[in-house]
């Protein structure tokens, strides 16, 4: 069991989408700095210890701690962290609807880390505070939900993050019509992958406990997503 | 794939031994202990068949040479045969602090080991016992002093290891002569400076030794796949990760390749300056 203050903690920062959150003259509220501390079901190695395959994503100090658990398997981390940079990196699919899917899929999932990491990321990739809060909030296959969003492609990729991430077996024909109606054959794959991929990381980071940074604790107490004795 | 490695350890970019860690207990606590071993510690055993099945496949691969190290390898009442059988794959070295070899053990190291292509390397660190044993743990030195004739003289090949933080010129001209009066050639002494890992760097003694100071030798442990003997090292109990290769031991070729792109990654011409071994 380790002992972490995490820093770089989304899933963009793993993708090197552009940095939205400002942790720079930011001093976290001491409360939340403290219950930010917590235990990680297993070590996360530290920059001093990164193992040598590993040791470039380190290289500009702590990187998080999904990039810190991967790196007890640096066999694995050099592997991963490439497929979940390039499915989660800018693509041809825009920012605001990648963290869409990232969110909507988190919540459903109910992964703390990936939620409260991503909120802060939702907000600066154009979406409001009322839609994070439908992301996040309104449980799955809720019209409200969908009826939070007023374009039709939004909508449409609303059902299809539900009906993908909500599981298991097929998907509801509604939901697959609804999203080829409004997307590329690609546009559907990539989504998909995404989800898929959210999934993955949703529960790596629940089972394993991985914790949120101060400084996004703190920007989602600003935001009003968590108060301060949280 | 067996073709690259083999070239890259023709070319000295990998080095031609392959290591085995095949456990971490210790009968001694040195006070400069890489791996914090003794008698109480995990002991992270390697098991025996599995250490043979890898050195076959460190021969495929081209790699010339195995050593096995610990803890102390002799704790574990196999390890004659285990180094026997890893002897006729591959030459191999088998480190060891030279203290068990009495008794019934003595007979069966030499019942095993005599006439093969095996090198016991031995700790001694001065060519006198209160220098030595303040590090190494009392009448360490004369244990060791009585063992080796007794190993040479049962046709036992044997190997000398110092491990000093500094050694007076006149002292190493006395365990040379030493080593000399006891059969082994100076090119069988080592002499290499502590490194400042596990319980060395716990007391704040030894070299810091990065990368390009430690040979590229593929070393296995129980934990995974290290760069050099250097560096599945233990401090407070926890195996340090910075010289982690992969979690990935077998089949062999998966750490050795990855060693290699490491390996394949440092800058020519930057050769160790430390001449750890």
């Amino acid at each position: 069991m380790a002992v972490w203050r995490a820093k770089s903690d989304s899933f963009s920062a793993l993708a090197q989408a552009p940095q939205s959150v400002d942790r720079d003259g930011r001093s976290a509220p001491e409360q939340a700095a403290k219950v930010a501390i917590i235990m990680a079901l297993v070590e996360l190695i530290t920059p001093e210890q990164a193992p040598l395959l590993a040791k470039a994503y380190f290289a500009d100090g702590d990187p998080g701690p999904i990039t810190a658990a991967l790196a007890q398997v640096p066999e694995l981390l050099e592997v991963a962290l490439p497929f979940i940079g390039a499915v989660l990196s800018p693509s041809s699919i825009d920012w605001r609807t990648k963290e869409m899917v990232i969110l909507r899929t988190s919540a459903i999932l109910a992964c703390r880390y990936c939620v409260d990491s991503h909120t802060p990321v939702a907000l600066d990739s154009g979406l409001t505070h009322e839609e994070v809060r439908a992301l996040r909030e309104i449980p799955a296959q809720d019209e409200r939900a969908v009826s939070a969003f007023a374009d039709g492609r939004e909508r449409a990729l609303m059902s299809w993050i539900d009906a993908v991430a909500l599981g298991p077996g097929p998907v509801a024909p509604s939901a697959a019509i609804a999203i080829k109606q409004h997307y590329a054959n690609h546009e559907v794959v990539e989504l998909t992958l995404l989800i898929a991929t959210t999934l993955l990381l949703n529960r790596f980071a629940t089972a394993l406990q991985l914790p949120v940074h101060p400084s996004t604790i703190e920007r989602l107490v600003v935001e009003g997503f968590a108060d301060e004795t949280r | 794939m067996s073709t690259e490695t083999r070239e890259a350890v023709e070319q000295g970019v990998l080095g031609e031994r392959v290591w085995f860690y095949a456990n971490y207990h210790c009968n001694l606590e040195c006070s400069y202990c890489l791996t914090e071993s003794g008698p109480n510690v995990a002991r992270r055993l390697l098991d025996a068949d599995w250490m043979v099945a890898r050195a076959q496949e460190a021969k495929e691969l081209g790699f010339r040479t195995l050593g096995v190290t610990g803890g102390e390898p002799f704790m574990v009442s196999s390890m004659p045969d285990t180094v026997a059988r890893l002897s006729g794959v591959l030459p191999t070295v088998v480190l060891s602090n030279a203290t068990l070899f009495t008794g019934p053990r003595l007979e069966r190291v030499t019942e095993a080991l005599a006439g093969k292509d095996v090198h016991i390397q031995i700790s001694l660190d001065a060519p006198d016992a209160q220098a030595n044993d303040s590090k190494r743990g009392d009448d360490n030195w004369q244990e060791v002093a009585d063992a080796i004739p007794r190993l040479i003289s049962r046709g036992l090949r044997i190997r000398l290891a110092t491990t000093t933080e500094a050694i007076a010129e006149g002292d190493l001209e006395r365990l040379c002569a030493l080593h000399r009066e006891w059969g082994i050639a100076d090119e069988d002494h080592v002499v290499r400076p502590v490194v400042s890992r596990g319980r060395a760097a716990l007391d704040g003694i030894g070299v810091e030794a990065g990368l390009h100071d430690l040979s590229p030798e593929l070393c296995i442990t129980a934990d995974g796949a290290f760069w050099s003997a250097f560096g599945p090292t233990v401090r407070n109990g926890r195996v340090d990760t910075d010289f982690l290769i992969t979690r990935t031991t077998a089949p062999l070729s998966v750490p050795a390749h990855a060693m290699l792109r490491v390996a394949q990654a440092r800058p020519r011409g930057n050769d160790a300056t430390l001449g750890i071994r």
